[in-house]
């Protein structure tokens, strides 16, 4: 019976973790240009079908590592033309807030149903990044979770360190805080709205490849992961990275039981209730900045 | 904002309406034809409805669909179920509407934007499962196969099915014009202007003593329950529902008619969803590809036509009355 919730708890990590890496991409965008990215879920499937082009329709070389090496930059890319092509130009106007959520949801469908004329309705699965298990006593934990783990957190203090310690990492935190300020101080705000988009494309296009392996692939498959993703985000805190990585383990935590105990299709409906419980009596979250 | 005054906004929507109410002359033979125009009535109410909420009230709801087919669903269920009167039964579908707006709209209302953007969506997007699940099909929404056998809505002897469209065009003709008097009554009366100054300063409105949350929850109920209204009507027209309804095309589709209207340009939304319908139905022959088109539409739109078909107008023709310049050709 322990060994079971033992299970549970490392399916648990293993989600949370990606979740992580998620959520902190979305908590990002929004804190930084006060973007609502509805198409994130879309950029989830893209770096799934990204790496099932890579791995099995061309069959690289070098696996994984190559699929990382090559998707990065593809997605940095991706993300920074939408960001330039489709939001920027909405900027100047007053009602842009609400023009981004609607050019990204027509973004989502286009992308969604462009998935499913490229490269059909059905599941495409990939092969796992590692096989074999490790066995500790009575515990099973398959070296593919411990891998996604790993490189998830990796994912999330990488990202930790450009913020901290680059140039262009500082700038995004200077246009966080006051963007104003930044443009008098001569930083590029648009290149950072655009860049910080591109990052945060990368962030979810690597949960994509990472989530793809144990979950599949398919053209409407993003949308979960979209309502996670800002679940997690605001429970919590919008724009605190710390609060979404709490709040990322903790769903994370909340989908495998609740899913153990009551079934898959509860989850949702869990993470709805915790949304509205937060909402309700703590509108910032568990540690937001902007309320 | 640019505010239409009230004689423009009338004259607007009589020329709307006063076309539509003589189209079944020209295309009454037609099934297929009065469908479409039966559709694009609907939707100008939800549309309408959206309207109100996004561009006059500030609200991003996201909702909308998930509202229309919540009605939909309640008024099924209260007439196969129940065996209520449809005429009843739509209206407490309505009710079951607004009443799932307070819900939603209690903890959400008081919060930004985006907050309230995601809880909407997370409606609509719970939705489905919901109905599907072992405790919709408790309550009646036969799980995933839907509801098949709805029955039509009867009044002074007149049966509104699928099968006499000249009623049910006339049926949702009313409906959809007294929605739009209901809802150009609260743009331009106190309410309207209280959401004015609530956009424009929320601090300076709130010490005038306008109360932003309670304003708004109340447009958010009225709005929920005119939607779930017109969504009663379809379910109770078309004779079937499925869950099909709630993807994302749809909504797409109905955030297009917003676009081509021009948000809080509201005779426009009755506009916008009258040219989209029609436009989606012409689309109807690319099969896979519509919800492409649909995708890319919005794109495009939301990027070119920042002000919708009445901003256009309003550019190219600098009169002071576009509505009344521009109906000629309505």
């Amino acid at each position: 019976m322990i060994y079971e919730y033992l299970d549970i708890f490392i399916s648990g990590l293993t989600i949370g973790s990606v979740y992580a890496l998620m959520a902190v991409g979305l908590t990002l965008i929004y804190g930084v240009s006060r973007a609502f990215n509805f198409a994130y879920g879309s950029f989830y499937s893209l770096g799934g079908y990204i790496a099932w082009i890579f791995m099995v329709a061309i069959g690289l070389r070098g696996g994984y590592a190559m699929v990382f090496a090559l998707a990065v930059p593809l997605l940095m890319v991706f993300g920074y033309l939408t960001e330039k092509a489709i939001i920027a130009p909405l900027r100047r106007r007053s009602d842009w807030e609400v023009k981004v959520m609607m050019i990204t949801l027509g973004l989502a469908l286009f992308m969604d149903n462009g998935f499913q004329v490229l490269f059909g309705p059905r599941m495409k699965s990939l092969p796992p990044i590692m096989e074999g298990v490790i066995v500790l006593g009575e515990v099973y934990i398959t070296k593919q979770d411990m891998m996604i783990f790993v490189l998830s957190i990796s994912g999330i203090l990488a990202f930790r360190w450009i913020l901290n310690n680059t140039r262009t990492g500082m700038a995004v935190r200077a246009v966080a805080q006051n963007p104003n300020g930044a443009k008098i101080v001569g930083i590029p705000k648009d290149k950072i709205f655009a860049a910080t988009f591109g990052i945060s494309t990368v962030m979810v296009g690597i949960g994509g490849i990472l989530l793809a392996q144990k979950y599949f692939v398919s053209p409407m498959g993003g949308w979960d992961i979209l309502v996670k993703s800002w679940v997690i985000t605001a429970f919590g805190g919008m724009g605190s990275i710390r609060g979404s990585l709490y709040a990322a383990f903790l769903l994370g935590m909340l989908e495998a039981f609740v899913g153990y105990w009551f079934g898959m299709s509860w989850v949702l409906f869990a993470l709805f209730a915790v949304l509205l419980a937060t909402l309700a009596i703590r509108p910032q979250g568990l540690m937001g900045k902007w309320g | 904002m640019m505010n239409m005054n009230w004689k423009s906004m009338s004259a607007f929507m009589a020329v709307i309406f006063g076309v539509m109410a003589i189209m079944p002359l020209f295309v009454g033979g037609s099934d297929h034809l009065m469908h479409i125009l039966i559709m694009c009535l609907i939707w100008a109410i939800v549309a309408s409805c959206w309207d109100l909420i996004m561009g006059f009230a500030g609200i991003f709801s996201f909702g909308q669909v998930a509202f229309f087919v919540i009605g939909a669903y309640a008024s099924a269920i209260f007439s196969i179920q129940f065996g209520i009167n449809p005429v009843a039964a739509m209206f407490l579908a309505g009710m079951v509407a607004a009443a799932c707006g307070i819900l939603v709209g209690l903890p959400c209302l008081r919060l930004k934007g985006a907050y309230i953007a995601l809880v909407t969506f997370a409606v609509h997007m719970i939705l489905e499962p919901f109905l599907k699940s072992g405790m919709g099909r408790a309550i009646g929404t036969g799980g995933s196969q839907g509801i098949m056998t709805i029955p039509p809505m009867e009044l002074f002897g007149i049966v509104f099915s699928a099968d006499n469209k000249i009623a049910v065009f006339y049926a949702a003709l009313l409906l959809a014009v007294v929605c739009s008097i209901i809802i150009m009554l609260v743009i331009r009366s106190f309410w309207g202007t209280a959401f004015l100054a609530i956009k424009d300063s929320k601090d300076f409105a709130a010490s005038l003593g306008v109360s932003a949350f309670r304003h708004k929850l109340v447009v958010f109920a009225l709005t929920s329950f005119l939607t779930g209204l017109a969504g009663a009507f379809y379910g109770h027209y078309v004779g079937m529902l499925s869950t099909r309804m709630l993807g994302i095309d749809l909504f797409v589709m109905l955030m297009i008619m917003l676009v081509i209207g021009g948000i809080g340009k509201f005779p426009g939304a009755i506009l916008g969803a009258i040219i989209t319908v029609t436009a989606n139905e012409m689309l109807a022959p690319l099969g896979p590809y519509r919800p492409l088109i649909l995708g890319a539409m919005v794109v495009v739109l939301v990027l070119l036509l920042p002000d919708g078909i009445i901003g256009l107008v309003r550019r190219f023709i600098p009169g002071k009355n576009p509505a009344d310049s521009r109906s000629p050709s309505g």
